[in-house]
């Protein structure tokens, strides 16, 4: 070998192609700075003071009482620090980037996702951009096994009522168009047990199988969207197993950071969970857990590139030039959770202690309910608006929401519940109110104040210009 | 700059598409930005690395990436109140003001996307159905050249050929010595590929290609592809924004993509997929998006879930940018040229090798052969030797392998030395570079040569 001088102060004698194992070495600090990985439990003398957690929130619009983390979740000045780090190192030199750190860089954060997440496997975790992709990449691959003919004509995909517009919209638009057949699980809301729920999933297991088809395919939401309701999915699973559903997918968009999110104890087949929702990432980030166990082999990012063929995660890996910082930050996430009381799973705790007694507290200022018990609440809950208001159609939920947000500074999204027939006074709207670690009582006292004006001044919806 | 608030008073102009170029409208009151402010708005990029490879992964300067930092908190501060009131306006700002750098009828026409490689998942896709749905009969086929984007070809697999289109590949020539061998080319091989019964469903052609790049004349291959029933066309332009000038209409093609971030200042990562008008109805739809509304484009691609749009936000700061130019955008693009071939036309010149292309058929990146003597006789071999060149001399080059092609008469062109060229470097010229970019990277090849260096030396782990 013969060795070249360099003018490179950080000359090597040959060509180093970062191997996997280096990354196992590595990880990358607040400030891109790279540092031996952290002992699994922090111990600190302090915790995060409340200060500090205000100061990390400061960005915050200070006028708005942002009770709906839901939505677009939230992201920490360190975390926006780190982020910015890994962007400019790519403007600084992006062939360098991308040959010697990026693959890197989002292979150690699966590696976090896989160890939270109690996969088996770092192989059966990938990152993409949202769980509304994720759901594209699960359809994706169903919709080539009717077309394929792997599928029959008429088998059916099971999905929840509730679930997310845009995932209902991907599941009728694939399954569908290639010859499959949907069916709804309605669910009751409000709901007072987890025993309901089972009973109408398996009433719709039933009607699923009319006529000897087969149920190819069951989405099931962790945590619904709206209304907001902790689903049951543990059973569910087992349910489907029972009945010999081919495929599971669970779609915990608000999943990790709200509830617990173990893939083995859960059981799906697929797991998708955003993580720019709870888990304090930039937009847009989430993971997609395939279990290797179920030999998925067909799965594949839309998107194609010339990684295309070797393997869901490398594919999802590279999409073309993209900001992949969203994905790297994972590391420095994790730093930024131990330092609360308990990590991610103290955050957890505190957020659904605090979301259902501000629930209950508006509900009992307003004479209204929560739309279901604390045990099926996370960091959301459902609570009754004073019928008063006249809430009743989709649109006046969002025109109720933008006057909140315009007239009085309240970020709160609205929901709206056809009366059943013979309903007295029905409760027909609920806000969906949210729990973050930069929330305070005061943002809650606010809404209620809100309201309660709102119903002083005979305020309706239908008041509302369009 | 605050990018935000222009937003709000230009979006009123513009919602009505009005076609409207944008750099014709505005006064130059100000002196062009000197040498050193180009400096300054790049000085995030590496020292000491001689950064010849806009052509990757593009640049993006200081002012736009503030634009672009501001609706970044625009978004954190606030996320509702930005996606309810504030996001589809930007992003039909950005729209109209490419429709008018390119000469769309309509601001309907212009979609934005992440990048060339979704623009072609969403084309493929939508030729895919066509076999699902057997609206297209099996080995129906879709062209591509030879030297397509590797990506390209990967998405062509993975939604064509896998619902059973067929597909056939036209190989240009390079070096090439004028447009009109790449037309000949073309056509000839479009007639062979042929088939009794089958249709030519798809062309996709580059409007300048990527390895080895060229500038195709890519409104001639348009007019032969309907000569030849061609039914539908996609312009990869993936470079084409902010290095040579683009007229969809008089190019003609119903489908062109090309990326904001590796020419036009944006950054990572935004790219324009135009559709003409009544291809809109035709079933395009984004492979994520799955919206209330449907996720046909453009409205699907303005919300592709919770994302960070700034990228695409950033697009009239882009524009401002350019324009403290002198002549603008097309100051820039007429220097670049001029100043890339220059550079190349040195390069050859010291190393006795050629060009691969004349300079009417460069833009902003020029295919420079490399010296026999290094031995590059594979792909890998020309991978090995750039990533040799970064870490050992601080030059970032892609380069190509060109293997001997089965059409060439002869044996190829040769150097100085009489052996053969089987290696070029791709030089790319910004405004950010300088001669000594070069220089750098003409000395290093010198040294090498001096000291015998082949690739046969370089070894990974």
């Amino acid at each position: 070998m013969t060795p070249v001088s360099s003018r490179n102060p950080n000359h090597v004698p040959h060509i180093l192609l970062m191997a996997s194992t280096d990354a196992e070495q590595y990880h990358f600090g607040t400030n891109g700075e790279a540092k031996p990985p952290p002992p699994k439990k922090q111990k600190l003398c302090s915790f995060i003071s409340e200060s500090e957690i205000q100061s990390e929130f400061s960005h915050h619009d200070a006028s708005v009482a942002r009770i709906n983390n839901g939505s677009f979740g939230c992201c920490p000045q360190s975390v926006i620090s780190a982020q910015q780090q890994w962007q400019l190192r790519h403007l600084r030199q992006p062939d360098g980037f991308y040959f010697n750190d990026l693959r890197a860089g989002i292979l150690e954060s699966r590696k976090v996702i896989c160890s939270l997440i109690n996969a088996d496997d770092v192989s059966e975790v990938s990152l993409v951009d949202n769980a509304t992709t994720a759901a594209a990449i699960v359809l994706q691959q169903v919709a080539w096994a009717f077309s394929e003919g792997r599928f029959d004509k008429g088998d059916v995909a099971v999905m929840l009522h509730y679930a997310y517009g845009a995932v209902k919209k991907c599941v009728e638009a694939y399954v569908t168009r290639a010859g499959g057949r949907v069916i709804e699980v309605d669910l009751p809301f409000p709901v007072s047990s987890k025993e309901e729920i089972i009973t109408e999933f398996k009433r719709s297991m039933e009607r699923g199988k009319l006529n000897g088809q087969k149920i190819r395919l069951a989405v099931i939401d962790h945590i619904t969207s709206m209304p907001s309701v902790v689903i049951p999915v543990k059973e569910l699973v087992k349910i489907c197993r029972e009945e010999g559903v081919d495929q599971i997918f669970v779609d915990a968009a608000h999943g990790i950071g709200c509830v617990d999110v173990d893939m083995k104890e859960i059981g799906a087949d697929f797991y998708t969970s955003n993580l720019h929702k709870w888990f304090f990432c930039p937009p847009s980030a989430a993971f997609l857990y395939c279990r290797k166990s179920a030999k998925f082999t067909d799965l594949h990012h839309p998107v194609v590139s010339h990684e295309y063929g070797k393997g869901l995660a490398i594919e999802s890996a590279w999409i073309g030039t993209r900001d992949y910082s969203s994905l790297l930050v994972v590391p420095s996430i994790v730093e930024f959770l131990n330092r609360f009381e308990d990590g991610i799973e103290g955050i957890k705790k505190r957020n659904h202690e605090e979301v259902v007694k501000m629930g209950e507290m508006l509900a009992k200022s307003w004479g209204t309910h929560l739309g279901c018990p604390p045990d099926m609440c996370s960091s959301m809950v459902m609570v009754g608006l004073p019928s008063c208001l006249g809430i009743a159609s989709d649109k006046d939920t969002l025109k109720l929401r933008a006057h909140l947000r315009n007239h009085f500074g309240v970020e709160v999204p609205v929901y709206y519940r056809a009366p059943k027939e013979g309903e007295v006074d029905p409760v027909t709207g609920y806000a969906r109110i949210s729990y973050q670690v930069y929330n305070k009582a005061e943002d809650y006292e606010k809404f209620r104040h809100v309201i309660n004006k709102l119903v002083s001044d005979k305020f309706c919806c239908a008041c509302l210009s369009v | 700059m605050n990018g935000g608030d222009d937003t709000r008073n230009l979006g009123a102009a513009h919602r009505n598409g009005n076609n409207h170029h944008h750099s014709a409208k505005r006064p130059k009151i100000s002196l062009p930005i000197s040498e050193s402010e180009i400096r300054e708005e790049f000085s995030h990029h590496e020292e000491g690395v001689a950064r010849i490879n806009n052509g990757s992964f593009g640049s993006c300067p200081a002012s736009v990436q503030s634009a672009q930092k501001n609706w970044q908190l625009r978004f954190l501060r606030q996320p509702d109140d930005f996606y309810h009131n504030t996001l589809s306006e930007g992003v039909l700002h950005s729209r109209t003001i490419i429709k008018g750098l390119i000469n769309a009828d309509d601001v309907e026409e212009i979609s934005l996307v992440d990048n060339a490689t979704t623009a072609a998942a969403i084309v493929l896709q939508q030729v895919g159905r066509g076999f699902a749905e057997s609206r297209f009969n099996p080995g129906d086929s879709v062209v591509m050249l030879h030297c397509a984007f590797q990506a390209v070809k990967k998405s062509i697999q993975a939604y064509v050929t896998r619902a059973g289109g067929s597909v056939v590949e036209v190989e240009l020539p390079f070096p090439v010595t004028s447009k009109e061998e790449v037309i000949d080319a073309f056509r000839l091989g479009l007639r062979r590929g042929k088939q009794d019964g089958k249709t030519y469903r798809l062309a996709i052609i580059d409007h300048i290609t990527s390895m080895p790049s060229v500038v195709l004349p890519v409104k001639d291959l348009v007019s032969i592809c309907r000569e030849e029933g061609v039914e539908r066309v996609f312009v990869d332009a993936a470079h084409a924004i902010g290095s040579v000038k683009i007229d969809v209409k008089e190019i003609g093609a119903e489908f062109y993509v090309s990326n904001l971030h590796k020419w036009f200042f944006c950054p990572p990562s935004v790219a324009f997929l135009y559709c003409k008008k009544f291809e809109l109805s035709k079933d395009m739809r984004h492979p994520v998006a799955f919206q209330e509304h449907g996720n046909d484009l453009p409205v699907g691609n303005a919300w592709t879930g919770t994302r960070d749009y700034s990228s695409q936000l950033v697009v009239h700061s882009a524009m401002e940018f350019v324009e403290r130019f002198e002549g603008g955008l097309e100051g820039i693009m007429a220097r670049n040229q001029r100043d890339v071939v220059e550079m190349g036309k040195m390069l050859a010149d010291s190393w006795g090798t050629n060009l691969g292309s004349p300079p009417e058929m460069c833009a902003s990146m020029v295919m420079v052969g490399l010296p026999s003597r290094l031995l590059i006789t594979s792909g890998d071999d020309a991978l090995r030797l750039r990533s040799y060149l970064r870490v050992n001399y601080g030059v970032e080059v892609p380069i190509h392998y060109q293997a001997q092609s089965q059409r060439e008469e002869g044996d190829g062109p040769r150097d100085k030395d009489g052996g053969r060229i089987t290696g070029y470097a791709r030089i790319s010229h910004q405004v950010y570079n300088v001669a000594d970019d070069y220089y750098k990277f003409r000395d290093a090849i010198n040294e090498l040569l001096k000291k015998e260096f082949t690739c046969r030396m370089i070894f990974t782990e």
